[in-house]
């Protein structure tokens, strides 16, 4: 078989589980609306269903595409497929392994950087589903409580984000700040001109913004002390 | 009748495809740590990782839990609950919902979103849009993943430690990343939904408490991490970044309390 880039035995075994436990997932997840449907033995015409999919289909599924290029380098091999049978990849599985890579000084495509990723979104799933289930079952009036306008701890959770990727950017913005103000600035100007951007839009924009900006900034001498480094996208492998 | 939305037959759904989730991640975290012991990585490092993604992971699990609340008005607790363990993402479960609804609009099974469901046809049509909406995922991540990884990994991956070009790279994704969540802090409107026909606001704008809460928490990191490194406390490192997300949320508290809610809860971006 050819291969693109050098990948481990464990990254290619990790592969082929992370294929089959996605299957298996699509069986099941189809297996939900098929199961209602025989059980309430109701059938809704095509016409409604596709109705309502349209509405969402050109959204999400460009939004699929866009998150899998983005984000599945970003986590490593077995923390994607993890993360995206799973959901919620920006606000909960990639913050955990951003910060579990920061912690441990792993570097993307290695084992031990595998092995700290898979090890953070397996945690952060296994905690979440916990939560959720203990939550719904026997909390579910006690956090409508606690999270309703007007409870003391009500601001806390419309804040979330912005205290979740503070915490995550920093050692980014200390170590990178060169790079780091570029982005930012793109990132207040889109929206101060399109407020009604969606985040999932928003982040390709800025990813592809600050990583021109890093090329720019690499090959002008900026980021290495002036001087001029021989351009990286010509030089011959 | 009984409501069919939260039936035992839902809450047996519910168990498989939780057990499901469960087992595979439990699968994956094991083999992980058995890899990790055979190439010599450290327990302490294996488990401060545990650690701090179980920390990092309270916040986010509880907002998902507020949602679950938020749309069990309408579809009950259990397809909610189903949706957001696999696949699911805060938004756009709320919007699936309402647009599969909206496609009733004008008949007499219609109901705005945010009212009780009661016609198991509007239930299940529902149901197929959330489920259709994002079983693309399960498609595009087995068939494509491996050449995304191989294709795009190539750019922003380095494995010899000495490509300072590919370090660079690396980093400024990350960077692009997170300066969206940051832009958003700074200059961001609230997400809306619409509910009983009337838009509402989902969270908060860009504004006093957004951006407290972002200067709380990202000055506390690098305060701390600089007195982790000066007075040598490994063992506390790993709480460092958890820690400072829990003060930054502390911080949207205190203000809430002690400042006057004309102050405290100024959106300039509402």
């Amino acid at each position: 078989m050819k291969k693109t880039i050098e990948t481990t035995p464990y990254i290619e075994k990790t592969h082929f589980w992370g294929r089959l436990f996605s299957w298996v997932a699509f069986a099941m997840l189809m297996m939900v609306p098929i199961a209602v449907m025989l059980h309430l033995d109701t059938r809704p015409s095509f016409q409604q269903v596709f109705d309502g999919f349209k509405g969402v289909a050109l959204i999400f599924w460009t939004a699929a595409v866009l998150e899998i290029a983005v984000y599945a380098p970003m986590l490593g091999t077995g923390a994607s497929y993890l993360s995206f049978v799973t959901g919620n990849t920006t606000n909960m599985k990639l913050p955990c392994v951003l910060s579990a890579r920061e912690s441990a000084n792993t570097k993307p495509g290695t084992d031990e950087d595998e092995v700290v990723t898979t090890i953070a979104v397996a945690t952060s799933t296994i905690v979440t589903t916990i939560i959720l289930a203990v939550g719904v079952l026997a909390m579910g009036p006690f956090i409508s409580k606690i999270t309703a306008p007007g409870s003391p701890l009500a601001p806390a959770f419309n804040q979330v984000l912005p205290a979740l990727f503070g915490a995550l950017g920093a050692g980014y913005f200390a170590k990178h700040w060169r790079i780091s103000a570029l982005p930012i600035i793109v990132a207040v100007i889109v929206l101060i001109f399109s407020p009604s951007i969606g985040t999932g839009t928003l982040i390709p924009v800025c990813v592809v913004v600050s990583i021109l900006g890093a090329y720019v900034m690499y090959i002008s001498g900026f980021l290495t002390g002036g001087v001029k480094p021989e351009n990286p996208l010509k030089k011959k492998k | 009748m009984a409501d069919f939305k939260e039936s035992g037959f839902m809450y047996a759904i519910a168990a498989a495809i939780i057990g499901f989730v469960l087992v595979q991640s439990i699968f994956f975290f094991v083999r992980a740590w058995r890899h990790g012991k055979k190439i010599g990585m450290s327990t302490k490092v294996l488990k401060n990782t545990v650690t701090s993604s179980a920390l990092f992971t309270i916040a986010p699990a509880i907002a998902i839990l507020t949602t679950v609340v938020v749309l069990s008005s309408s579809l009950g607790i259990v397809l909610p609950w189903i949706r957001l363990t696999v696949v699911g993402n805060l938004q756009y479960e709320a919007t699936a919902a309402q647009s599969a609804m909206d496609a009733f609009k004008g008949t007499e099974d219609a109901v705005p979103f945010g009212q009780n469901i009661t016609n198991p046809t509007v239930f299940t049509a529902v149901t197929w849009v959330m489920t259709l909406g994002v079983i693309i995922y399960l498609v595009l991540v087995p068939l494509f993943l491996k050449t995304v990884q191989n294709k795009i990994g190539k750019v922003t991956a380095n494995k010899d430690g000495e490509n300072k070009f590919g370090d660079i790279i690396s980093a400024a994704t990350f960077i692009g990343l997170i300066a969206a969540f940051i832009g958003n802090a700074l200059a961001g409107k609230a997400a809306t939904i619409v509910k009983d026909g009337v838009e509402q606001k989902t969270g908060m704008g860009a504004g006093v408490m957004s951006v407290a809460v972002l200067v709380t928490s990202t000055v506390l990191v690098i305060v701390l991490q600089k007195l982790c490194q000066k007075y040598k406390w490994d063992k506390f490192e790993p709480f460092v970044m958890p820690l400072s997300m829990f003060a930054g949320l502390g911080m949207a508290v205190l203000l809430y309390t002690v400042l006057p809610e004309s102050i405290s809860m100024l959106e300039w971006r509402p």
